[in-house]
This record gives structure tokens, sequence and C-alpha cells, in this order.
């Protein structure tokens, strides 16, 4: 059996004995996830500060003259793509499932650590790319973050001599990163779980993040042959993408290219990425509320099915990003109604959450107040996503800040709700301390009331057909006085929302230097993670002995039972089976 | 576009159905420790490793066959520069080495079965190098298209004819240097009695076999979409 012979491993598992190979070179599992983390965290707060002074200008206008319309498109660019790439993607796989996925599988690490090793620093080598981009002669790409040829590499746009380049060149290199790390993640989730821990028997977690890999192993590769003939056109004049046309008074050499092509082949990866980000987020989510409400998941196995109706549907409705491209009316009508499809499962894995917590002993503590307030921003961002799937009424919202404040309320917000609920949930087992209760309260409700006040004006003002990407509104008769008044509150919620992350920040840091020692089990939660010998785990997880499953994940309030939760490796105890029963019954 | 299409429906459908089977499951039911939970995979991590890199590698191909379909422009390609462009002959008899590397690399895997070293010392070597000649003979049909001078950078029949063969030789590149590194090994430690050397060993070339046969697939399809500019 396969899981025999990775537990029989020990001896052959790299043993790191020098600092270099401890926390440098490492190959254990947990110290890479820690180094994805703090790289995709210190690369985020990059983007948050671009999307400050964005939002500088867009409120204050005329205010900050350092601001011109090349940093601003500059800033939009490389803030729409850090955020959903190197932080959001690398933070939830990289971060989260190279921590969970062994831990909550029983196993010692993943089964190519070395290989796990190299996407790790391939992985930091692709934003050291992205970021250079910014010191080369005319600076990063100014493109926006879907980088639509032929704009994208034509004179005038910012950063179309190198910046494209650049970009390009560090999303090649992040998946071929992704590529290493997603092997790993899904070859050890089918491989490498522990005796009796049957793929349903996986925290949910685990399952979000299996599907979104393997949603990443198959539709990252059309950001890579978009990237790699994008590179082509620019480097050697190939017309993949590059139609003939006139550009500063001169044609160009390219002929026929279809900058349409690159807006399927981008979309065709853009979309599943989005539910490569969601489908972490979803897991994640509910174990954090089954956790602390103290009650089974609902509907375990409705949410794996949802799961993957979620990540296959995912691969079908692409083009309903590109109503506005001017596509065949039937194929309009198609991806409009695979679109709505994908509310079927997403609903019921709302529902399936909200029955959760009904009737649960909930614990208002930190990650569940996150995870709450994901349900909340979740639920919003995807009704307006409703709106938006429909071509009658995407057309005119398309290019207003509606669309602005859909997709940072359902994949910017949302997922973000769920990292900050993971962290603190997870902060214990990491560091061995409890991070502060306060500070992170008065983070949650910085940032959860803050964000609605960014977003929910920004659906007001493209209802009122507020386009979004513009520099600077001027003088237009369709824009009230009102609509600029409101741009300037959604700046200042902006720097509030900004702030609130320095005080997470100065928890990490004070939590991790003072922090209440935690116990191994402090959310009293049944998954393997919280079950190991030594908190934080130590290298190989298990000490001498690999966990058993006895169990499923959600066993919570077991009916009979005096603690409110039985781990999962806990064995099956006399007369079990009959109060199990009784229990069912009962319902 | 249409092959693309009925692939990835196939794919999808078997993915279903094991999927089916799979999460019938009652979990708060089922008690105790599930023999088998490794729910019959029981095939080694390198092996599913490789198989799902060659699924993401699948992915890849298929959508470079759906952009060159649209780039062709259904049909209308004379209209956005696309000049089909004469496949040398030369591809031909690539071809036939590619497949013969399969072969020998299939009866390298044939030799481990049967313990036969000496046999696998030839056959592995062998495949290796008939897989540098049929990269070479690639170059070479590089050459000859670029000798007709027919056809320039802005011919995308021409550019996907050299950026597909090009991502398809990578990936025999990137097998033959892990081909590289068991030949070594395979000349180097055959002498040994080390049991688990030699099983590692086999194991090794049993992947490289499947690989080379994965490859091949590739290239027939790539060959046949080229041809059919």
């Amino acid at each position: 059996m396969a899981y025999v012979a990775i537990a029989d491993r020990d001896h052959h598992l790299h043993d790191p004995d020098t600092f270099i190979t401890k926390y440098i070179w490492s190959q254990d599992h947990k110290v890479i996830a820690i180094q994805y983390g703090v790289v995709a965290i210190g690369v985020g707060l990059v983007a948050l500060a671009l999307s400050l002074l964005m939002r500088l200008q867009i409120g204050f206008p005329d205010v900050f003259t350092f601001l011109t319309p090349y940093n601003y498109y500059q800033y939009v660019t490389t803030h729409g793509m850090i955020m959903v790439i190197y932080l959001l993607t690398a933070l939830f796989l990289g971060g989260f499932g190279n921590y969970l996925i062994p831990l909550m599988c029983g196993a010692r690490d993943m089964v190519f650590p070395y290989m796990n090793m190299l996407s790790f620093w391939v992985y930091l080598l692709s934003v050291i790319v992205l970021i250079a981009s910014f010191f080369v002669p005319g600076g990063a790409t100014g493109a926006g973050w879907t980088l639509y040829p032929p704009q994208a590499i034509l004179e005038g746009t910012p950063g179309a001599d190198w910046g494209i380049l650049l970009m390009l060149v560090s999303l090649a290199i992040f998946i071929v990163a992704f590529t290493m790390g997603g092997l790993n993640y899904v070859t050890t989730v089918l491989q490498a779980r522990c005796r009796g821990m049957t793929l349903m028997r996986m925290p949910l977690s685990v399952w979000g993040i299996f599907v979104a890999t393997i949603l990443g192993l198959l539709a990252f590769p059309a950001l890579f042959v978009a990237a790699i003939m994008m590179v082509l056109d620019r480097m050697i004049g190939t017309s993949f993408f590059m139609p003939a046309l006139l550009s500063l008074g001169e044609t160009t050499a390219t002929t026929g290219g279809s900058p349409i092509l690159f807006q399927h082949l981008f979309w065709f990866f853009g979309h599943p990425e989005v539910y490569i980000v969601a489908l972490p987020a979803f897991g994640i989510v509910s174990d954090l509320l089954s956790t602390h409400a103290r009650k089974n998941i609902f509907g375990y196995r409705m949410m794996i099915w949802a799961i993957v109706a979620i990540g296959a549907l995912s691969f079908v409705v692409w083009a309903h990003h590109m109503y506005v491209s001017g596509m065949n009316p039937y194929f309009g009508f198609f991806f409009a109604t695979t679109t709505l499809i994908i509310a079927v499962p997403t609903a019921i894995k709302v529902y399936n959450w909200v029955l959760t917590l009904w009737r649960g002993d909930i614990h208002l503590n930190l990650p569940m107040l996150w995870a709450i307030g994901f349900i909340f921003t979740f639920i919003h961002g995807g009704l307006t996503g409703l709106f938006l799937g429909n071509v009658t009424v995407d057309l005119p919202l398309s290019d207003t800040y509606f669309v602005v404040g859909h997709f940072h309320m359902v994949m910017g917000v949302s997922p973000v709700m769920v990292l900050f609920g993971a962290i603190y949930h997870w902060f214990p087992k990491i560091t061995g301390r409890m991070a502060n209760d306060a500070l992170g309260k008065i983070h949650f409700w910085m940032t959860f009331l803050g964000t609605y006040a960014i977003y929910l004006p920004m659906h007001y003002i493209g209802i009122l057909g507020m386009p979004r990407r513009y520099y600077d509104y001027g003088q237009t008769d369709f824009i009230p006085e009102s609509a600029l008044g409101v741009n300037q509150g959604i700046t200042i919620a902006a720097i509030v929302v900004a702030t609130a992350q320095l005080i997470f920040l100065i928890n990490v840091a004070w939590s991790l230097w003072k922090g209440k020692h935690a116990d191994s089990n402090p959310w009293r939660a049944t998954t393997l993670e919280w079950q190991t010998p030594d908190t934080p785990p130590k290298h190989g997880n298990w000490g001498p002995k690999l966990p058993e499953v006895y169990r499923w994940a959600y066993d919570y309030s077991v009916p009979g039972d005096d603690a409110d939760f039985i781990p999962q490796n806990h064995p099956i105890q006399p007369g079990e089976e009959s109060l199990r029963v009784a229990g069912e019954s009962r319902k | 576009m249409m092959t693309g299409l009925a692939i990835g429906l196939v794919l999808g459908v078997t993915v279903w159905w094991i999927l089916i089977q799979r999460l019938r499951d009652k979990p708060w039911e089922r008690q105790g420790v599930i023999e088998g939970s490794q729910d019959g995979l029981t095939s080694s991590a390198p092996k599913v490793g490789l198989w799902v890199f060659m699924a993401m590698v699948t992915s890849l191909f298929l959508i470079f066959n759906g952009a060159y379909v649209m780039r062709m422009g259904f049909g209308h390609g004379e209209l956005m520069g696309w000049v089909p462009v004469d496949e040398p002959g030369i591809l031909w008899l690539n071809t036939f080495v590619l497949v013969a590397a399969s072969g020998a690399m299939q009866t390298a895997t044939g030799a481990v079965r049967k313990g036969d070293l000496s046999a696998l010392r030839t056959w592995f070597t062998a495949g290796g190098v008939l897989s540098v000649v049929f990269l070479a003979g690639q170059l070479l049909a590089w050459q000859q298209l670029a000798a007709t001078g027919q056809y320039g950078v802005s011919n995308p029949a021409y550019t996907f004819f050299i950026l597909l063969t090009a991502i398809h030789g990578l990936h025999l590149v990137g097998g033959l240097v892990v081909l590289g590194r068991t030949a070594a090994r395979v000349w180097r430690g055959l002498d040994t009695e080390n049991v688990v050397a030699v099983g590692k060993i086999g194991q090794t070339v049993r992947l490289c076999t499947t690989y080379w046969h994965f490859l091949l697939l590739v290239w027939l399809g790539l060959f046949t979409q080229l041809s059919i500019s």
C-alpha cells in the first residue's frame, strides 16, 4: 500500500541539521508554507499601497501632482496582478496548501519535498522579476491587469518597452513555480494520506485546495500560452495577436492577428482563476464555521459535490468576461446560461454554511468573526454577479464601477476575509502562541465595515454610469458633483482599511513575541493538525508513529459524548455506534 | 478544435464517473479504520505525479490547438495573413525515429521486468539516442523551412509550426535530462546487488517509458494538426 511506503520512509526523510537547511533551503512543508506566506503578504502590501495611490488620485484629483496618468495605469495593472496571482493564489495554495495538506491528511511531508522547495524559490524569482519591472526604462506595464493586446505592446502604453515583457516573463515563471507546487499538492492528497483517511473523510479545507490545484494545473497553461505568444509578438514581430494597424502614424508589419484570441486564452485561465482562489476559501471557511459553531458541517457530501461541480463549470463560463468584446449572440446566451448555473452549487454552499450556524453553539472568536464576515461579503458579491452574468445587464454596466464593486467584493474582500480567519485560526498551531484577541477584533471590524464603505458606494456610482479605469473625470454632464463626493468618501474609507492592516501586522509581531502560549488544540478541533505531539509541529509532524483515522472530520457535539468534539484519530468507543444511531433518529 | 473538445469531453466524463464512484460514501456513518483507504490508488507517488503532469501538458497542447484553429480563422485564414506551410518531408522520418525511440523504451521496460540488465542498458540508451536524433531532425526541418525563404514571422502558420515543435521538443529535452541521469546510474550501478536501487531504477525506466509514449502521442496529434494548415 502506498501509505506504508511513505510512512516507512521516515529514515529516508531529508533531515535538516543546519540553520540553512532548516529555515532557508528547507524542504519541510511547514517552513515552505511560511516562506510562501511571508512573501505573498509582503508583495500584497505593495499592492495595497498601490491601491491607495490610485484612490488618492480618484478621490482628490489635482491634489497629488506626482500621480501622473502614466503612473496611475501602472499602479492599476500591478495592483490587480499582484492581488489575484502573487498574493491570493500563492497564499491559499502555496501557503495554506503547503501547511495544511500534509498535516490534515496525516502525512509527514509533501511527497516531493525537493520540488516543493524549488516551487517556493521559483515563486520568489517571479515576484522579484515583477517588482523589477518598476525599475526598468519605461517602468512597469500599464496595460491593465488583463494585458489586452494590441494596446499592451504598442508604443504609448506605459511600460510597452520592458514592463510588459517582465510582466509576461514573471507570469511564466510563476506558472512554473505553481506547477511544481501543484503536482505536490495533488499527489500528496492522492498518495500520502494516513491509514483510515479516506477521501470522504478529508476536511473540506483539503478538498477545496485539492480541487483548486487541479483547476490551476489545467487552466494556467492557457495563460502560459498567451504569455509566450505575446512575448513573441512583442519581441520578434509575430502576428498571433497583432492585427495590421497604424501605430503613431506608421503601419506595423503585423497582419491579421486576433486580439480576441488573446482574450479567449486569458479568460480561459482567468475565470478558473477566480475559483482557484475561491475554492480553498470555501473549504477553509467551512472548517472554521463548523469548528467554532461546535457543529458538524451541514451537508458535507453536498459540499464536496458543489466544490467539484463549481470547478468543472468554471471551465465553460470564461466568455462572460467578454460580452462587450462582441460575439455571436448564441455564444452570449450559452455563456450567460452556464454562468447562472454556477449559482446553483454556490447557493448550496451558502445555505449549508448558514445551516451549519443554525442552532449551533456559536463562539464569536476571531476566526469565526472573519468566517461570518465572509458569508456577508460573499453573498453581496455573488448577487451582483447574477446581474453581470446576463448579457443585457452586463453591457451597460461592464465598464463602470459596478464591476469594480462586484469583483472586489466577491474575489477580493471575500477570500481575504477567509485568509485572515485562517491566519487567526491556525496562528496557535503555526507559532505556538495565541494571537491577541482585542487587536484582532479591532482589525476585523475596521476591515469588515471599511470594505463595505469602499465597495457598496461603488455599485451606486457604477449604476450612475461612472466609467472605471479613468484617471480623471474632468467636467462631464452625466457625473453629478455628489458622485465625486462619494469618491472622496471611498478614498478615506480605503485609507482607514489600509491602516487596519497595520494593526494586523502589529498583532502578528506582538503575538509572536509576547502572545499567550497556546496548547496543542486551543479551539478543541477534530482535525488531525491539532493532534500533533508538538506545537508547532516538529519536522516529520507526527513523532515516531503516523496517526490513524477512525472517523470523519466533523464529530462536534456528538450526542451522548462528554466532550463536545471527538478528534479524527480517536478510536471508536464501546457503545458509540448505538449512541450515534440514537442521534441520527433524533434528527 | 473539435478533436480537442472531444478529448476534453471524454476526459471530463471519465473523471466524473470516477468521482461518482468515490463520492457516494457517507463518512458520518462509517466508523473505524477503513482498510484500503487509499481508494485503490495503490500506485506510487512518482507515477501519480507523472500522470498529473501529463494531464497538465495535455491541457497545454489542447489550448495551443484551440489557439491554432482560431488563428486559422475557421477557413478564412488567408484574410488573416495565414499562408499554409508546406511541411518538410523529413517530418515523416522524424516521426518514424520517435516511434522507434518509444519502442526502444518499451523494450527497456520489458528488460527491467525480466531482470535482463544488459538489454536494459542497450535499449534504454538506444531510446535516448533516437530521441536526440529526432530533435536533430526537427532542427533540420526548421532549417529547411527557413531556407525556402517563403515564410516570414508575420505568417502565423509558420510561427505556430516553430513554436509548437519547439514546445514539444523542450518537453522531450526535459525527459532526456531524467533519462540521462538514469542512464548514468544504469551504466554505473548495475553490478551492485542492491535490490532497492535496482527497483528504483526500474521504476524510473518505467516512468520514462510512459512519458515517451505520451510525447509520441502528443507529436502524432501535433503533426496531424500542423499538416492540416
